[in-house]
């Protein structure tokens, strides 16, 4: 859907690739405010990007 | 200024630290060593808030908060658990009447002071706090795993 690497996502919205990376795979949850940031990026509701579920939480950038 | 040079620049305080250090030791000046220290500590401090490529973010915040708070956990409660026996030596318990009541008795347990003199417990003391550099590395590694540091992707 978006065009983006990883690293342009990291850049984007100031944190590293590999926390990029940490999110994706579900290792690190992120703050509320990264969370806020990563969604309004894309321009979309945080609930289209981050699904909670009971163990633990997914992303899901395209 | 580029991390590299940070990263040359904080090691070449440490060999300068511990040429001070031989020297200190030389002279018999311990001042000499501790100004150099927090020093060198300072300059290491100022230096790393104006590299410019080093981006911290929350999840290395995180990572470096959880291993400083981990190593603190253990570390107090064994430095605390020896430093009790050094308390001791300060309150004069091996002078309590029953060693000088017992000294003279075959196989009676020794005075705390022979055990371990105030030297050795300054020795241990000092090891447990380069021990805690090494806890504090292993916690941060852990962390860091668990964190997501070294995951791999497709890209």
């Amino acid at each position: 859907m978006h065009d983006m690497t990883q690293e342009d996502l990291a850049q984007k919205i100031g944190v590293t690739r590999q926390t990029i990376l940490a999110i994706e795979k579900g290792k690190y949850v992120p703050s509320l405010d990264l969370a806020f940031r990563i969604a309004r990026h894309f321009d979309v509701n945080i609930e289209e990007v981050f699904t909670y579920e009971k163990e633990g939480r997914t992303i899901e950038i395209d | 200024m580029k991390k590299n040079i940070f990263y040359l620049l904080s090691g070449c305080i440490a060999l300068a630290l511990l040429a001070i250090f031989w020297y200190s030791v030389e002279i018999n000046k311990p001042l000499l060593i501790e100004i150099s220290f927090i020093l060198g500590i300072v300059i290491i401090y100022i230096a790393r808030r104006n590299v410019t490529d080093l981006i911290e973010d929350e999840r290395s915040a995180k990572i470096t908060e959880k291993a400083a708070l981990r190593t603190f956990q253990v570390f107090w409660v064994v430095f605390c658990a020896f430093s009790i026996s050094a308390v001791m030596q300060i309150l004069h318990v091996p002078s309590f009447p029953r060693n000088r009541t017992f000294e003279h008795i075959p196989n009676s347990p020794p005075a705390i002071l022979e055990i371990m003199p105030p030297r050795m417990m300054g020795y241990i003391q000092l090891g447990l706090l380069c021990l805690m550099i090494f806890l504090y590395v292993e916690f941060r590694l852990y962390y860091a795993r668990k964190y997501g540091d070294w995951e791999t992707d497709e890209e």
